[in-house]
């Protein structure tokens, strides 16, 4: 059922983290350069779906090399590596963050994310990749209405959809990152979904 | 889910992410199962609830831009070359390339 388990590479790449953390401290170089590459991709996609800026990007990517390379020689528990990384990723930007002010500051109620009686099968099917170039030109337009979509979400939500659906994160790994009760991730990840469906309905 | 929005249809929508992430009790699934049987248009808001999340899925798989990735590569580089040169480097010798 996890679909990452399939792509698993000749050179390891989708090793997870705790046994790329667990071959760092042996000392195995490549498993370093890959851990510090996992981390900045890590750090690119958080700032620019969740933080919502490429400028940021770099920056972010470059605080994620230097705290994982300090952190992963002295990690004890490489399990809890995953649940770390994002936090210093998360906590990075919203330092970043604090300078700025163009939340959408609402709140998601229920009765506007209600459907109407006619609109539960706009949501297109996610298209098959590596197909046709016409496909994949469709993908692109497909994740950028996505991203917009997602930015349209209040941050809070914003960042569990991110976490739990993209990044693939267990509800109490989000809830440990975020640091709210695993109720509360369900909570929100479920009016995240309603309002997304909403937005992507008309794709 | 006809208009006007009948509760048990807003109730049941309240379940319906834990419905798709089998996180519902045996009972509370046997029951949503029931309703949508009997209600389409809560049976098509699940489909479209299913597909939203797919598409989040997928909408994240994507790898960095070359430019970007170059960029992350050098910086891993300038990092390990570093902490080489300076003779702190706890890790081994496998060097691979130089
Ligand atoms: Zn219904």
């Amino acid at each position: 059922m996890n679909p990452s388990s399939r792509h698993t590479g000749a050179a390891g790449r989708d090793r997870d983290y705790p046994d790329l953390v667990r071959a760092v401290r042996t000392g195995d170089r490549q498993a370093m350069e890959r851990l510090l590459m996992r981390a900045q991709e890590a750090a690119w996609r958080f700032s620019l779906m969740v933080c919502g800026g490429a400028s940021d990007a770099e920056d972010a990517m470059q605080d994620a090399l230097l705290k994982t390379y300090r952190y992963a020689t002295r990690i004890r528990e490489p399990e809890a590596f995953k649940t770390w990384l994002y936090r210093t990723v998360r906590n990075a930007c919203l330092v970043r963050r604090r300078r700025r002010v163009d939340e959408p500051a609402h709140l998601l109620s229920l009765d506007e994310l209600m459907p109407s009686p006619d609109d539960g099968t706009r949501v297109p099917e996610p298209a098959d990749k590596g197909r046709a170039p016409d496909e994949h030109v469709a993908n692109a337009r497909l994740r950028r209405r996505i991203r917009a979509a997602l930015a349209k979400l209040p941050r809070q939500h914003r960042v569990v959809v991110f976490l739990r659906e993209i990044e693939g994160l267990s509800t109490r790994e989000v809830a440990r990152v975020v640091g709210i009760s695993e109720a509360n991730v369900k909570t929100r990840l479920h009016r995240a979904r309603l309002f997304l469906r909403r937005e992507l309905e008309g794709l | 889910m006809t208009k006007g929005h009948d509760r048990s249809c807003r109730e049941l929508v309240e379940q319906l992410s834990r419905f798709i992430d089998g996180d519902l009790s045996a009972a509370d699934r046997r029951a949503v199962a029931r309703h949508l049987r009997h209600c389409p248009c809560c049976d098509d808001f699940v489909e479209s609830l299913r597909r939203t999340v797919a598409l989040c899925h997928e909408a994240g798989q994507t790898s960095l831009p070359p430019a970007v990735r170059a960029r992350a590569r050098a910086r891993i580089r300038t990092l390990l070359g570093q902490v080489q040169t300076a003779g702190t480097a706890p890790h081994g010798t496998a060097r691979t390339r130089h």
